[in-house]
């Protein structure tokens, strides 16, 4: 039983990460078609950024605990590319370069989308796959 | 850069055509790779020929393009006259192709003197009368050269194989001399080749093949050519510029004199066409550059005549070479003033964009200052409300048309058919005319001001406030009291009379905040020191009217500097004065000046000493010097937009202020950024009050946004100056004045343009001082070509260069100075090789360096950028703050501005003083002002020079300079070191017309005033530092010299080609 409660806390922290990025795509699509202003937009983003890179440092940090080395390394490379961004300080968003930026903030976070969502089937499988297996030992 | 220059090194083998065919016109049939050898430079001056003016002095700047004219080519086959000309060149080319067209007639014209090819003429020397170039077209001289007899080679300089330099160091300077240098090596070069060597005039730049005539020679021939003509053989030496009068022409005449000993020659007289531009140090390159095509191109030739060309003629970067073709298309534009596309000619598809590899934009100057007679004419709609499209929301403007007996319009950008509101309508004429339409300054001027009905107000509109942040901290150089002075002096002045709102903040280690309300007779001070949590002490009276408080403002202004004079505070608490700042504007908005003597080093946004770290040059970690090192300052300067403050940064610090971060504030908010290093009342204070003064009392937009648009297919994609964007179109400039410029660049959306025009529309959406809300609309057409050769002959070399600096200045804000200076060196490359490619399969060029005309200094700007301070050299070559600083104020800079700062002017005056003319007359007498090549060749020990780049002036004394001339000049401390010595007008001639010359150029351009260094020829470490290291087309430090350059981009250009 404990395998299946692990892989869905894992599950609902990968949802989380998802539905930041998503977040901020919006806000950056919104400042693309002028819907909301590059104060807004920075701000909210900013906003969501550390939250977003804490709880993809706990997901990873799980990972190793519970010694699931697979996953582990597959989230390694958005880990490290996270850090990198926030030892140069650039992780959040300038708002008076917003729109300079504005093509590279969206395809960075469109490529984290994509790894994501990779993320999520496979957790997603996990969840199953231990759920019948629980199933299994049920029987 | 040398247009005219025909070029390139004949090939033998390609023999002239048969010269009538090049009469006919077609000169550009056979074109040219035959030219090439008759460089220019060799006309044989037969000594005996007295009817040859001595070219030399004449020659002066002009002669260059002159001398090329007379080329005598050898070409040595007899034959080659007979073969046809290779048709394919020129024929091919389109006839849009703009250099072409121009060739024609003008120059050949003048052939068809010329005698039959083959048809000996007898020795005689065949004089042409120097024709006029009319309308610009190239006057073409004849020229018979007896190739024969070697003529005594006044130039003395043998011919000097191959190497295309010219060991001259003055060459540059005197473009005759360079000129005949290098046709010299390219005689050389290719004399062997051609048995016979057969002097021919050449328009210069053509590639005119046919034109040349063959003659043969006899052996000696070859030797010949080498023969310059008279010009001046003085290597060294350059020539003064010689009135404009003295053409070339005659000189040219001179040299066909040639003496009839010539056995059987033709002579060929070719006209030369002379451009003016080109007689520029390329020449010097001339064997190895020249370029076809453009130089033929229409420069001008009435240069001769009028002061103005003359002046204008030998230096390629007269200021400006702006042509008007666009206006001519489109004469309903607005002026280019306001808006200078990189090339009128928009590209069709985007494949052929990608072809172009310039920048492909504008650069916009929404309020420049126009010329009385000029002035934008304002349009109230009233009622009837501002009549935009409605779909596209373009302007009304003179593009779009009306049908419908009146009763709509469509607009010229989307097409969209617009009802026409019942209170503006008028009936049309029989040919379509709005019958009102003299009445309608809308309909028939490029520039108009609407009155703004309240739809475009979000707030009443502002009164215009100044905010005055000092740093008071320790300041010894009389800064305060200069300031002081100014600002009490210009409170009449100031804009928005009666409404005008004015305040004052002072800090140190504390913060000061005056209350000025206008029922107290002195200000009062509030002292505040805490720094963490700045709050405002008075809601109200930190800001006052300037009229109803003017008592106390006096007070305030009078009492302050002496107040902290004595004062020993060294620290700085700038950012929690800045907090203040912006909680006291941010009702209102306003401009912010801000007056930093040293390193903030209190309370919030405190820096550190960065940028003396020589190690960090060279790595990966360089461009972090010129970048802001705190967030708070680009969350400042964001907020600052937001709430319409501009903010104006003065720098006066002799040591490390960090320019970089303090300037980001000025950026963003679209301000500027002033530096004064090492200030010292002495000396800068008329710099200081005249900047200054201008800075709060010259015409300002505030509270404006900006938004270019245009027409469908097109779009702007990226901006780059001095300001925020708001949305990803829309340039928030919470004040703006008539000294900035802002440049974009432009992307195709569509893969094929289907319309034949695009129509750009500049609005800036301002409240005026008075109060009043006002759209400024520009507008302007540009024709769509299909034709990359169109596009390079439509280019415009100052949007150009002005969009270059600009990206290159934000390029070393991500990398390093080197790699800033490769991406131009690399998109100049990239140009000139995709020009290349376009002509050379035609053309056979050979060796020869082309360029279009239209972007014949293109190169020479290039290199100028990365000799500006911004971009130059290394640690040691400026120091960061200054670098920040020349970079801030480049990004605001208008073309014109901006191409006299990276090519400044170099005139020599000594001669001038002495003459008796009254001021008046000087603008007869403009010829007198030719500029000179940038190098130290122009330089002559006996002369006294003055150098202007716009922002400084220095004058230069020659070791060799009378002394009682100097002392005229300088008064009794003539001897002494020239860094104490300030300029002031003294009772005698000479010094009067200086200081009369030195006010004529600081009022031509008000924008900043040009403060006066005088140096010494040898006098160590200053001359070097105002003066040499300017002289770009030197090789100064390690840098490239303007030779090396072109050499070096003519190899990369080949290399892939």
């Amino acid at each position: 039983m404990g395998d299946i409660l692990i892989w869905l806390l894992f599950f609902f922290i990968v949802i989380a990460i998802l539905v930041m990025l998503i977040f901020q795509l919006i806000c950056l699509t919104d400042l693309e078609f002028d819907y909301i202003n590059p104060y807004d937009t920075a701000s909210q983003i900013n906003r969501v950024v550390l939250p977003e890179f804490i709880t993809q440092g706990v997901l990873c940090f799980l990972y190793l605990i519970r010694g699931h080395w697979a996953m582990l390394l597959y989230c390694v490379p958005y880990l490290y590319y996270n850090v990198r961004l926030y030892m140069q300080r650039r992780h959040l968003i300038d708002v008076t370069e917003i729109f300079n930026m504005l093509y590279w903030e969206k395809k960075q976070r469109i490529f984290k989308l994509g790894h994501i969502v990779i993320l999520l089937l496979i957790s997603l499988f996990w969840v199953i796959y231990s759920a019948l297996e629980d199933d299994e030992l049920d029987l | 850069m040398g247009t005219e220059y025909p070029n390139s090194p004949a090939i033998p083998s390609r023999p002239a055509s048969p010269f009538s065919v090049p009469q006919s016109s077609t000169p550009f049939k056979s074109s040219g790779p035959v030219v090439g050898p008759e460089a220019s430079a060799f006309r044989h001056a037969p000594p005996s020929s007295s009817q040859i003016t001595p070219p030399s002095s004449s020659y002066g700047s002009m002669v260059g393009t002159e001398a090329s004219a007379f080329r005598t080519i050898p070409s040595g086959m007899p034959n080659g006259a007979a073969r046809p000309p290779p048709t394919s060149g020129f024929p091919n080319m389109p006839p849009a192709a703009g250099p072409y067209q121009h060739f024609p007639a003008p120059q050949f014209s003048s052939i068809a003197q010329v005698p039959p090819p083959r048809t000996s003429l007898a020795g005689q020397p065949v004089l042409w009368p120097p024709v006029r170039p009319v309308s610009g077209s190239f006057s073409t001289s004849p020229v018979s050269l007896n190739p024969t007899q070697p003529p005594p080679v006044q130039m003395g300089s043998p011919p000097q194989s191959g190497s295309m330099v010219q060991p001259d160091p003055v060459a540059p300077r005197s473009p005759i001399d360079s000129q005949f240098s290098a046709a010299r090596a390219t005689m050389q070069l290719s004399s062997p080749t051609a048995g016979s060597v057969y002097p021919v005039a050449r328009p210069s730049f053509q590639s005119s093949f046919p034109g040349y005539i063959s003659q043969q020679t006899t052996a000696g021939a070859q030797a010949q050519p080498r023969q310059s003509l008279a010009f001046h053989p003085k290597p060294g030496g350059y020539v003064p510029p010689m009135p404009a009068a003295s053409s070339p022409y005659f000189a040219q005449q001179g040299g066909y004199a040639a003496p009839p000993s010539v056995a059987s020659q033709l002579g060929h007289p070719r006209e030369q066409i002379r451009h003016p531009g080109s007689t520029h140090p390329m020449a010097v390159m001339q064997g190895l550059v020249e370029d076809f095509s453009s130089f033929s191109i229409g420069s001008v030739p009435g240069s001769f005549d009028s002061g103005l060309d003359s002046k204008v003629l030998p230096r390629p970067l007269e200021g400006d070479l702006e042509r008007n073709t666009l206006s001519e298309m489109f004469p309903l534009n607005c002026s280019s003033r306001y808006l200078r596309l990189t090339t009128s000619g928009i590209p069709n598809s985007q494949s052929l964009a990608s072809r172009w590899h310039l920048p492909l934009g504008a650069v916009v100057c929404p309020l420049a200052e126009a010329p009385n007679g000029e002035e934008v004419p304002v349009v109230n709609f009233a009622q009837t409300g501002i009549i935009r499209c409605k779909r596209c929301r373009t302007y009304v403007n003179p593009y779009v048309t009306f049908t419908d007996g009146g009763r709509k319009w469509r607009c010229n950008s989307c097409a969209l058919l617009n009802d026409v509101p019942g209170e503006y309508f008028a009936h049309l004429d029989a040919s379509g005319r709005r019958i009102d339409l003299d009445q309608r300054p809308e309909l028939t001027k490029g520039s108009v001001e609407f009155i703004a009905p309240t739809d475009y107000m979000v707030r009443p509109p502002m009164p215009p406030l100044y905010f005055f942040l000092i740093d008071v901290s320790a300041v010894r150089s009389g800064m305060l009291e200069v300031v002081a002075q100014t600002i009490k002096s210009c409170l009449d002045n100031l804009l928005g009379f009666s409404r005008t709102q004015i305040g004052f903040i002072t800090y140190d280690s504390t913060l000061h905040f005056y209350n000025m309300k206008s029922s107290l007779n002195q200000p009062q001070m509030m002292v505040m020191s805490d720094l963490d949590d700045v709050f405002i002490p008075l809601p109200d009276d930190l800001v006052v009217n300037l009229s109803e408080s003017r008592t106390v403002v006096d007070a305030f202004l009078d009492s302050f500097p002496s107040m902290f004079q004595e004062n020993t505070n060294v620290e700085s608490a700038f950012g929690p004065a800045l907090r203040a700042a912006f909680m006291v504007m941010s009702q209102l908005g306003g401009k912010l000046l801000i007056f930093q003597h040293s390193l903030p080093s209190l309370g919030v946004g405190r820096l550190r000493l960065r940028g003396d770290d020589i190690r960090v040059y060279g790595t990966d970690k360089e461009h972090i010097l010129r970048i802001p090192e705190d967030p708070f300052y680009k969350q400042m300067a964001a907020d600052f937009t937001k709430n319409q403050v501009a903010v104006n940064v003065y720098g006066f610090s002799d040591k490390y202020t960090d320019l970089a971060t303090l300037g980001t504030l000025a950026k963003y908010t679209g301000g500027q950024v002033y530096y004064y290093p090492s200030f010292q009342a002495a000396v800068h204070k008329d710099k200081l009050c005249h900047e200054l003064a201008r800075d709060i009392t010259r015409e300002t937009a505030w509270e404006s946004v900006m938004r270019i648009r245009c027409g469908k297919g097109v779009r702007f994609t990226t901006y780059h100056g001095n300001f925020m964007l708001r949305s990803t179109d829309l340039i928030a400039l919470p004040a703006v004045d008539c000294d900035k410029a802002y440049a974009m660049q432009l992307s195709l959306e569509e893969t094929l343009l289907t319309s034949q025009t695009v129509y750009f529309q500049v609005a800036l959406l301002y409240t005026s001082s008075s109060g009043e809300r006002r759209i400024r609309v520009h507008t302007a057409a540009a024709p769509v070509v299909a034709d990359l050769g169109e596009m390079y002959r439509m280019a415009d070399t100052g949007a150009i260069i002005s969009l270059f600096t600009r990206l290159a200045i934000e390029k070393t804000l991500t990398s390093k100075l080197e790699e800033a200076r490769k991406s131009v060196q690399l998109r100049i490359v990239k140009a000139l090789r995709e020009y290349r490619n376009l002509h050379a399969v035609q053309h056979r060029l050979g060796g020869r360096m082309i360029y279009p005309e239209s972007l014949k200094c293109l190169p020479l700007y290039g290199l100028a950028i990365c000799k500006s301070i911004a971009l130059r050299g290394g640690y040691a070559n400026a120091q960061p703050d200054e670098r920040c600083a020349a970079g801030y104020t480049m990004m605001a800079l208008p073309v014109k501005k901006m191409l006299k700062l990276l090519y400044p002017q170099l005139i020599r005056i000594d001669e001038y003083l002495l003459k008796k003319t009254s001021l008046a007359e000087d603008s007869k007498d403009k010829g007198i002002w030719k500029g000179l090549p940038l190098a130290a060749g122009s330089l002559d020990p006996q002369g006294l020079y003055l150098y202007d780049d716009g922002f400084r002036f220095v004058l230069w004394f020659g070791s060799m300079l009378s002394p009682d001339r100097v002392k005229n000049l300088l008064g009794e401390n003539f001897a002494a070191d020239y860094s104490k010595v300030s300029l002031r007008e003294l009772d005698n001639e000479i010094s009067r017309n200086l200081m009369g010359l030195l006010n004529k150029y600081r009022e031509s351009d008000s924008s900043y005033y040009q403060l006066s260094y005088l140096v010494r020829q040898g006098e160590k470490p200053r001359e070097g530092y105002f003066l040499l290291t300017n002289l770009i087309e030197d090789p100064v430090g390690g840098a490239n010299g303007y030779l090396d350059w072109i050499m070096q981009l003519h190899r990369q250009v080949q290399q892939n080609a």
